[in-house]
């Protein structure tokens, strides 16, 4: 049997278990190709106006892979954390299956991986999965630790700063995930000069179409980037100590991530990525623009992406905030 | 203490009472206008949801007029509501203003009840009391004369008049003191509207069910006052939500709005398995009892960006189809027109006029 999985959203979180889980079942894994420009467009034209962009993307991912597997793998996240609190993910990921079972026709039949950390733990999550693709129990005691085991690999390379794509090639080997090789071969002979911290949902800042590349672009203008995956959990909890009260998982991420980058001092700029329309983001970077930043801290933007942002938009924007930092850090001197 | 609130329909009556007895000095700021909301969408993020512009507006209005309190509820929700007093509050300071938050819901009730502890006189419980006690029975009124003035107004003979009337009786619950004069300015109020002249006879008015993001469906300001304009389109609105609703739904002290929030919950959990943190679950479930029931035609309002609201509307041409019930999704922002509306609400209309001839051959 053939299985989907559109390479959006949740698959920069889970592809390793997901790829693992799959294949352990005896299912053959297909993945959408990368973004690009027709995928996209057939997106947006199938998705509610107002709608962020990876939503879009999403849609466009799923409706590539109609036609080439026989079930698509479509993840609902609700909760993705065990707190005292209430937590959630932004309310379109926990209705991401309802959107998709309404909205695309022709599509064909889902497998919905809930994870639901508050109410259920990620491995029943993993057997429901297994039970729904006809796994025998035997098989599933055996997949289930070396998914699990996989993840937790993928997810202490993503801690070393290694980008998500060249990450999952890492753990899952060369043609784990059908991209391209590692990007980052080329980037690297540009000597660096300023440390620049890239906060945002991976989704944005790691498919290379929506956001142009922009460690690429970072990277030769004489940047070392810094992603947000790289802030240890507890450290991201320790600050979340000073600016608590948040209940989006994903955002808490964010969050604690800039307030940690922002109070470093061999940071030279943190860049904030954020969707169009995202909701969450739209009062995390205020509450970071606001309630985070001290006269100390290091300059903060926003890079707002949407299906309509140009190249050259984005690129102006990154050369000023280098320019800017570069500035600021000769005066210093 | 000089308290205000955000503007949400017709709720500064019943809030204003609440906090009035407890010894607060109110601060209504004027409703909505074109100007209080472009001031607040220029300090407001820029995609957040109108409904947090709309509301730093007021805001910023009742901070002119002298409030030095400012209230909101708050929470840890996945809609993004939870987090507007938090912010909206930090906007405020960064522009100036000195005040005082009181955050509903984020920090427990019991900030927010000893709050008012040297504005009461004597007893801090019974001043609670007797001030819960005003906010429902003039929330009830309001309830009851906005329901009464819904029903006339397609039948009114002269356009206006029954929301003329609705404003006077509204006025008269609004300066009502204790629970006798609130009763009595109920029963004059619901007494006036029945004294409107109507015209009966006619051919059966359509009938359309008003949904989606419960502030585009009960600020006026927000929805260009769709109810009234529905009527005197000579059209029966059915608004699913109501300010009522809305101010006892978490109190949880009413018995037949939660057996209705249950029963909305499961009619809708088909097509939204978990809960989003909207009103979904009643936008899902009120367009298919619309379908059910044999209503003409489904509204559906939420301003640009909504989360839960967006989700519904991928869904609702689904419902649409299945239970064979038309809906005219309506997106509301700071830039909607009031033409613009008149024009698609006109249109609509004129659809189901032409379906229901349809259907009758």
């Amino acid at each position: 049997m053939k299985v989907g999985v559109p390479r959006a959203l949740s698959y920069y979180r889970y592809f390793p278990l997901w790829k693992t889980l799959l294949e352990g079942v005896g299912a053959e894994v297909v993945l959408s190709g990368p973004t690009s420009e027709g995928l996209l467009e057939n997106g947006v034209r199938h998705c509610v106006d107002d709608i962020c962009v990876p939503v879009k993307l999403y849609y466009g991912h799923l409706m590539d892979l109609a036609g080439k597997c026989d079930r698509v793998f479509v993840s609902r996240l609700v909760s993705v954390e065990k707190a005292e609190n209430d937590t959630y993910t932004c309310p379109k990921l926990i209705g991401l299956p309802d959107m998709v079972k309404s909205a695309l026709e022709g599509m064909p039949p889902m497998v919905e991986f809930v994870v639901d950390i508050q109410n259920r733990s990620l491995k029943s999550s993993v057997k429901k999965v297994g039970a729904e693709l006809g796994a025998p129990a035997a098989t599933m005691r055996r997949v289930l630790p070396e998914a699990l085991a996989v993840q937790e690999l993928y997810e202490g390379e993503l801690l070393k700063g290694v980008a998500p794509e060249d990450a999952m090639r890492k753990v899952l080997g060369k043609n784990g995930n059908g991209a391209k090789r590692g990007r980052h071969a080329a980037i690297n002979k540009h000597a660096k000069e300023i440390n620049i911290a890239l906060v945002g949902h991976e989704y944005l800042i790691h498919d290379y179409f929506i956001s142009h590349d922009l460690p690429s672009k970072l990277a030769r203008l004489g940047a070392n980037v810094t992603y947000m995956t790289q802030v240890p959990p507890d450290v991201i909890e320790r600050e979340l100590g000073h600016y608590g009260g948040i209940s989006w998982s994903y955002e808490k991420e964010l969050l604690g991530s800039a307030a940690h980058f922002l109070g470093r001092s061999d940071i030279d700029g943190v860049m904030l990525v954020i969707g169009f329309a995202c909701g969450p983001d739209s009062i995390i970077g205020e509450i970071i623009a606001r309630e985070v930043i001290t006269e100390a801290s290091p300059p903060l933007t926003t890079l707002v992406l949407d299906e309509h942002t140009g190249e050259a938009g984005v690129a102006t924007r990154v050369e000023a905030f280098v320019d800017l930092i570069r500035r600021a850090s000769r005066k210093k001197r | 203490m000089k308290v205000a609130t955000p503007h949400m329909g017709n709720a500064y009556i019943p809030l204003s009472a609440l906090l009035s007895n407890l010894g607060a000095e109110v601060i209504i700021p004027p409703r909505p206008t074109r100007k209080s909301i472009d001031m607040g969408a220029l300090h407001a993020p820029e995609f957040v949801c109108l409904p947090f512009k709309v509301n730093l507006g007021d805001n910023f209005r009742a901070l002119q007029m002298g409030a030095d309190t400012l209230a909101m509820v708050s929470g840890m929700w996945a809609c993004r509501f939870g987090y507007y007093g938090r912010v909206q509050h930090q906007i405020l300071r960064d522009v100036g203003y000195e005040f005082d938050s009181v955050l509903l819901g984020r920090d427990g009730l019991a900030p927010v009840y000893n709050k008012f502890r040297d504005t009461v006189d004597g007893n801090l419980l019974l001043g609670w009391v007797h001030a819960v006690r005003a906010f429902k029975r003039k929330a009830e009124a309001m309830d009851a004369l906005e329901k009464l003035a819904r029903k006339i107004r397609p039948f009114e003979r002269g356009r206006g008049s029954s929301s003329n009337t609705l404003a006077q009786g509204l006025e008269l619950v609004h300066n009502a003191q204790t629970l006798k004069e609130i009763n009595a300015a109920r029963e004059e109020s619901l007494a006036l509207l029945r004294d409107i002249e109507t015209e009966t006879g006619g051919p059966e008015p359509l009938k359309i069910a008003v949904l989606g993001e419960i502030y585009a469906v009960l600020e006026p300001a927000l929805n260009f006052d769709i109810e009234r304009k529905l009527g005197e389109m000579g059209i029966q609105a059915y608004p699913v939500m109501s300010v009522y609703k809305w101010l006892f739904r978490p109190l949880k002290i009413d018995p037949s709005i939660i057996v209705d929030e249950r029963l909305a919950r499961r009619i809708a959990k088909p097509y939204i398995a978990y809960v989003l943190g909207g009103e979904e679950h009643q936008t899902i479930t009120g367009t298919i009892r619309a379908g059910r029931k044999g209503y003409d035609g489904v509204i559906h309002l939420y301003p640009f960006t909504c989360m839960p609201e967006n989700i519904c509307r991928t869904i609702l041409p689904r419902i649409e189809k299945e239970f064979d019930i038309p809906v005219l999704n309506l997106c509301l922002d700071e830039h909607a027109s009031p033409t613009g509306v008149a024009t698609r609400l006109e249109a609509f209309s004129d659809l189901l006029n032409a379906r229901r001839r349809k259907n009758a051959k």
